[in-house]
């Protein structure tokens, strides 16, 4: 059993340094993470405890998957892997509760404590085979497969635009506006297998074209439902509207540079740096569109030849 | 034609294909035959462009790899993707337009799924059915018939024989002799990275009753089954 948690740990520390970040440094920014993210929930709403409980229920769900758990039945037998699995939610809920408590949310805690316990005796299929439709099936695959994985965001983005609406709010429909913009920059961070770039019959600048005028497209066809409403609502800011509407088309164009010019690796912590610099300097994007240009063309032309 | 020509491939020191020249004709049919690790997926990549190499790989037809339908041992598929657009997506990569997916789907596929909830036989058939669309010149089969239920290899037999008929190149790997008697002209043996041997159609019993004496030998009475 210690075997099995020294090897999720090194399996944990192997992704860290994939990402090319040393794991404690790693750790170390995901506490402080952990802390910031939560402090600025329950600064900015009441309902922050719900947040924290359905984040949790989200990581503790992942442990049940169905064959996950048929494994460490077949390795470990019936009394370990039970243990492990209790073990397992426990340290997965561990964070959550702690901040509940910090928060003298004592019942909430404890309740998240018994549910990660008695989930550990469940195993079910977190992924459905309902075949979702969507309008983005005749440019496989980013889309369609991106927008499957997260399409509950999106009319919850499209709610909040209403209501940014409906309140005379303008800074939240813009949030809710960069909120699809920056769900869709999610479809890009994975580098897909070496058969999906190789199958292209064609060079390496009308491949990168070819993404990018989809991606224009595409994200066009979720943005602009609450871009044009906040255009219809607020006139008079419409300059300021369609600059963000801008900000996304280009940041959506530099993640798709950016994950060619790491690929077949992920997009690591150097690219990450330079892409968080342009979100506080975005003219900067100026020089880095072509820095990630000319590096995605040198990678894909190993490929595309 | 696509010519190779003294292609060696090296991983570190590991040699993994040693010398390697074949000619492949439009309008045959190749077997690769050879035992797990021999090399034959290796030297499919560096057909395909996959792998870098030394030596020489030339066709008729330049990019190889644009007029090239590569089955892979394994196909890899996205978590959400369903068959339909997959075959979609590797058309589009090929610039061809597919009319009426559904009435080419001569495996009767249920292409509104996700293909990753397929069996391996569902996904290796929409892989063919996919390159197949894609109207490719050359093909490269690495294990077509394995996980593939005996209707389907039926007509996975017919539709390399109409391949052929088609003046196409098509190279055949697999581990099932009979598959490649059926199919093939010619067949290439491949040992640790070598070629071994070149068996015309007319020896094929030959090579089969070679392959069993050398391969079988006495291990079956070593393992003293009782």
């Amino acid at each position: 059993m210690n075997a099995y948690f020294l090897l999720q740990y090194k399996l944990a520390n192997r992704k860290l340094i994939e990402l090319g970040i040393n794991p404690l440094v790693g750790y170390v920014l995901g506490i402080a993470g952990f802390i910031l993210i939560s402090e600025y929930l329950y600064l900015k709403t009441e309902f922050a405890k719900y947040a924290v409980i359905l984040v949790a229920l989200t990581f503790l769900a992942k442990t049940s998957e169905i064959n996950r758990n048929a494994f460490l039945l077949m390795v470990f037998g019936n009394k370990k892997s039970r243990v492990i699995r209790i073990i397992e939610n426990l340290i997965l809920c561990l964070p959550f509760s702690i901040l509940l408590i910090y928060h003298t949310e004592f019942w909430e805690s404890i309740l998240l404590i018994v549910v990660s316990v008695l989930l550990a005796s469940f195993s079910f299929n977190t992924n459905f085979n309902f075949t979702l439709p969507t309008p983005f099936y005749k440019r496989p695959f980013e889309f369609a497969v991106g927008f499957r994985n997260t399409f509950y965001i999106f009319p919850f983005a499209y709610l909040l635009t209403i209501i940014a609406i409906s309140v005379n709010n303008l800074n939240l429909g813009i949030f809710a506006l960069l909120l699809v913009f920056v769900v869709t920059f999610t479809f890009y961070l994975k580098p897909e297998n070496e058969y999906y770039v190789w199958s292209f019959s064609t060079s390496s600048g009308r491949f990168l074209l070819g993404k990018l005028v989809t991606a224009a497209r595409y994200s066009a066809f979720l943005a602009l439902p609450p871009a044009i409403a906040l255009c219809v609502f607020y006139p008079s800011e419409i300059a300021t509207i369609l600059m963000f509407l801008f900000l996304g088309f280009t940041f959506l164009w530099t993640i798709i540079l950016a994950k060619y010019s790491a690929y077949p690796n992920e997009i690591n912590l150097p690219e990450g740096i330079l892409i968080a610099v342009c979100i506080y300097f975005p003219p900067l994007l100026l020089f880095l569109m072509p820095y990630f240009y000319i590096k995605s063309i040198r990678k894909l032309n190993a490929i595309l030849k | 034609m696509i010519l190779v020509k003294q292609l060696y491939k090296n991983y570190g020191s590991n040699e993994v294909l040693k010398n390697i020249s074949l000619e492949f004709m439009k309008g045959k049919v190749y077997g690769i035959v050879g035992e797990n690790g021999a090399g034959k997926t290796t030297l499919f990549r560096c057909i395909a462009g996959l792998e870098d190499y030394k030596g020489e790989i030339t066709s008729e037809l330049k990019p190889l790899k644009n007029h090239l339908g590569l089955l892979l041992t394994e196909p890899f598929f996205f978590s959400k993707i369903t068959g339909e657009e997959y075959i979609q997506l590797l058309c589009n990569a090929r610039n061809r337009k597919v009319d009426s997916i559904k009435e080419k789907n001569i495996f009767d596929l249920p292409l509104n799924q996700y293909a990753s909830t397929y069996s391996t036989g569902m996904k290796k058939k929409l892989a063919i059915t996919a390159i197949l669309l894609q109207e490719n010149d050359y093909f490269i089969l690495d294990e077509p018939f394995n996980g593939v239920d005996i209707q389907s290899n039926i007509i996975l037999a017919e539709l390399i024989h109409k391949l052929k008929q088609l003046n196409k190149i098509v190279l055949v790997s697999s581990h099932i002799f009979s598959t490649l008697s059926e199919t093939c002209d010619e067949i290439h043996l491949i040992k640790k990275g070598e070629e071994v041997k070149t068996v015309p159609k007319a020896e094929f019993g030959n090579l089969e009753q070679e392959m069993k004496a050398v391969n079988i030998g006495n291990k079956i009475e070593r393992l003293g089954l009782k």
